[in-house]
């Protein structure tokens, strides 16, 4: 027994360390994206701020990026769809002698380094643009094109894997009697494999676009003119990362949850109303009067998803009236007042360690220098130590009087010579 | 026409038949073999201005591979050192990271798939998740955590353990844990699927017989889940070993990882054919060490991705 809460034990720490690696840091990046530092981070925390947010929707480059993001990826949903979709239906009725390699074949995409991938389309197509004897400008060489030619190579193969799951459920005798019944092929498909599929495509479609959506080793060096929106924060967080891309990856953040939790609370209302069904007695069935589970019933996913909208709600409306002016100011007066402290401090260090040098110099240098002062009208112009000192001394001739109780003292100083030697010299 | 393909065409229909051939020849022989094959025979051409290619000088060289091993023509080195050294740590890291994925992911996996319940749901969508979002951002997420102001470094330095912030950037540490974090969900997809098939009465009779804990899974588990690991395995390496967000954002400023030669010979240098070369090399390099180390364990190329 005690080995058993043992081993439950470890196995809750575990849980629990692997989800903090898991989403630990996307919490933290969310987080930085309301800290007001220009520096993304999450200690010290400074002030609440919805700033970043505007300054993201104010960035023209990360809006195109969308924008071409969005492009690519419904050119890539549709071809890598299209083609996944051929892929499963050529592998179901494929020569049994070239399965094998077929299979290998149209897996292999997901293996090569997407790097080696984006690398051979370039390389081919502006081959074939060569052969065919186009410009630099054609649409061959375009990035739009070549950046979906390269994300559907290997999109292409994840779909056809989704796809296939379900056309191995898909009863063949189903297209044969359509076709027996005089449909022609292309009915056959539109209206009784189609349908059929039609969850597999969307989830495989879904897949498509979260894949061509973040891609990055094959479309930097695919993509040309439209940089996506991948490329545009590679590039912005190689060279300086500031908060508004966190405030862009809260909002990723929240979208994602948001679209998961609504999947989840459909498919967890399905399965309530299917066992609903099941309980259900004929007479009920018979009469209509079902009683239907509520949409919040038992479904937590539902209830997760109305708190997390209720959430964001309330965050959108504190962002539109809050204002972190107050707070901002408040922390840049307690920041200058450190500085001034700091400098303070450093004034008064220095001002030590040249009372200090001073006791020292007092023994060594007023020797030399009081003949030469008394020699002279022009004090010590001509004393070979006062230049040197000259350049260091000038800032704290200011502060001199509050150092030096007599008038006379002066004339012994060594720093003291230094404000003379300008005048020393335009007197020759 | 052979008969397959008049079958074929029979089956399918002439206008659905051939648009579905169409498209199938478009993405394997126009989107996978011919880039390839086009990128391999690049790699075997000496760098030329456009208006010299096809001309007389353009002819087959090892020169790109030669570059690799020996270095400049007249270098002071008898080898390429540091590039030679960058594709070695590279695979060495790849390994390190699949091997790190694979201990992290396997007891994950086994108890998401022997386990029913509701948290099960919200355990799956929780490692769902941050797989929607971007690379990128993910990679961003650790540089905050490990930058040498960032909340690591914070912590450690509050809680008294480090005096100084300990550069992880410059140390790997960020770079070998954002590689793992980036491949997490596909270590453990493939095992979750397979053990999700084994039948519980197995592990209870291997129970009921008195295998221990660690038996069960090295006799029952392990052996049943094999294709599911080596397919998760080859995946990690294979990625992890073409990585190059993660190695530009998390790297420190001394390493270089392979993909980031590639990347510069093709975007500073503008030396196309050598950069080919480089990708070729380490496609072929770890398509050889997936292929071997499967051979090793005895298992079926078909299984992977399933």
């Amino acid at each position: 027994m005690k080995r058993f809460t043992f081993m439950r034990l470890s196995l809750w720490i575990y849980l629990g360390v692997f989800f903090a690696y898991l989403l630990g840091p996307l919490v933290i990046m969310s987080a930085t994206a309301f800290n007001s530092p220009a520096f993304p981070r999450m200690t010290p925390w400074e002030c609440l701020t919805f700033e970043w947010f505007g300054a993201l929707f104010r960035d023209e480059r990360i809006l195109n990026g969308i924008w071409n993001s969005i492009l690519v990826g419904a050119g890539t949903v549709v071809l890598s769809v299209a083609m996944g979709l051929a892929g499963a239906l050529m592998l179901t009725q494929i020569w049994p002698k070239l399965r094998a390699t077929y299979y290998t074949i149209i897996i292999a995409p997901i293996l090569i380094p997407g790097v080696v991938l984006g690398i051979s389309t370039l390389v081919f197509w502006d081959r074939i643009n060569r052969m065919l004897g186009l410009g630099a400008d054609s649409w061959l060489s375009n990035g739009l094109f070549l950046t979906i030619i390269g994300q559907s190579t290997f999109i292409a193969s994840y779909c056809m894997l989704v796809l296939v799951a379900r056309l191995q459920r898909y009863d063949m005798a189903l297209t044969e009697a359509a076709l027996d019944l005089g449909a022609t092929h292309a009915q056959a498909f539109r209206k009784v494999l189609l349908p059929f599929m039609r969850p597999a495509i969307a989830s495989a479609a879904v897949l498509a676009f979260l894949a061509s959506f973040e891609n990055y080793n094959t479309t930097t060096f695919t993509f040309g003119e439209y940089p996506t929106l991948t490329i545009e924060l590679a590039q912005k967080v190689r060279y300086g990362i500031t908060p508004a891309i966190s405030a862009l990856a809260f909002i990723i953040v929240v979208l994602t949850v948001i679209a998961a939790l609504a999947n989840e609370a459909s498919l967890r209302r399905k399965e309530l109303v299917a066992a609903a069904r099941q309980k259900a007695t004929v007479a009920e069935l018979e009469s209509g009067r079902l009683q239907l589970p509520g949409f919040f019933r038992s479904n937590w996913a539902a209830a997760a998803l109305v708190a997390v909208a209720c959430v964001t709600v309330a965050v959108a409306g504190t962002a539109a009236l809050y204002s972190p002016a107050q707070c901002i100011a408040d922390v840049q007066e307690q920041k200058r007042l450190e500085a001034e402290q700091r400098i303070q401090e450093l004034l008064r260090q220095r001002e030590l360690r040249r009372q200090e040098q001073l006791d020292q110099q007092g023994e060594a240098v007023p020797a030399p220098a009081a003949p030469s002062g008394s020699s002279s009208g022009f004090g010590g112009a001509f004393a070979p130590g006062n230049l040197s000192g000259s350049s260091e001394a000038e800032p704290e001739a200011e502060q001199e009087p509050q150092g030096n109780s007599s008038g006379f003292g002066n004339v012994f100083d060594p720093n003291a010579l230094s404000g003379g030697s300008e005048g020393g010299g335009a007197g020759d | 026409m052979p008969s397959f393909l008049r079958e074929f065409f029979k089956r399918n229909g002439t206008g659905m038949g051939s648009l579905m051939l169409g498209l199938v020849l478009f993405w394997t022989v126009g989107l996978i073999i011919l880039p390839q094959l086009s990128m391999l025979d690049f790699s075997f051409r000496p760098n030329l201005p456009p208006p010299e290619i096809g001309g007389p000088r353009d002819v087959y060289t090892l020169e790109n591979y030669k570059y690799l091993i020996y270095g400049p023509e007249g270098g002071s080195q008898d080898y390429n050192a540091v590039d030679l050294r960058v594709f070695f740590r590279t695979l060495v890291a790849a390994v390190c990271v699949t091997v790190f994925n694979l201990i992290l992911c396997y007891p994950i996996a086994y108890y998401l798939a022997q386990t029913k319940g509701n948290h099960i749901r919200i355990f799956a969508l929780m490692l769902i998740i941050p797989y929607w979002i971007n690379e990128i951002l993910r990679a961003f997420a650790l540089r905050i955590i490990f930058g040498e102001t960032g909340v690591l470094n914070n912590m450690l330095v509050g809680l008294g353990i480090f005096d100084t912030p300990f550069d992880f950037i410059r140390n790997d540490i960020a770079l070998y844990a954002g590689l793992g974090y980036a491949y997490i969900l596909l270590m453990i997809f493939p095992i979750y699927n397979v053990i999700e098939s084994l039948d519980r009465n197995q592990i209870e009779a291997a129970r009921d017989m008195g295998a221990s804990w660690a038996k069960i899974h090295q006799r029952v588990v392990i052996p049943y889940a094999k294709p599911g690991i080596s397919s998760g395995c080859t995946m990690v390496f294979m990625l992890s070993a073409g990585a190059l967000a993660a190695p530009q954002i998390l790297g420190g400023p001394s390493s270089l990882w392979f993909t980031q030669l590639i990347y510069q010979q093709f975007n500073d240098n503008s030396d196309w054919p050598q950069g080919a070369a480089y990708a070729v090399v380490l496609l072929v390099t770890c398509i050889l060490l997936v292929l071997a180390v499967m051979r090793l364990f005895k298992v079926n190329m078909g299984d992977i991705g399933k």
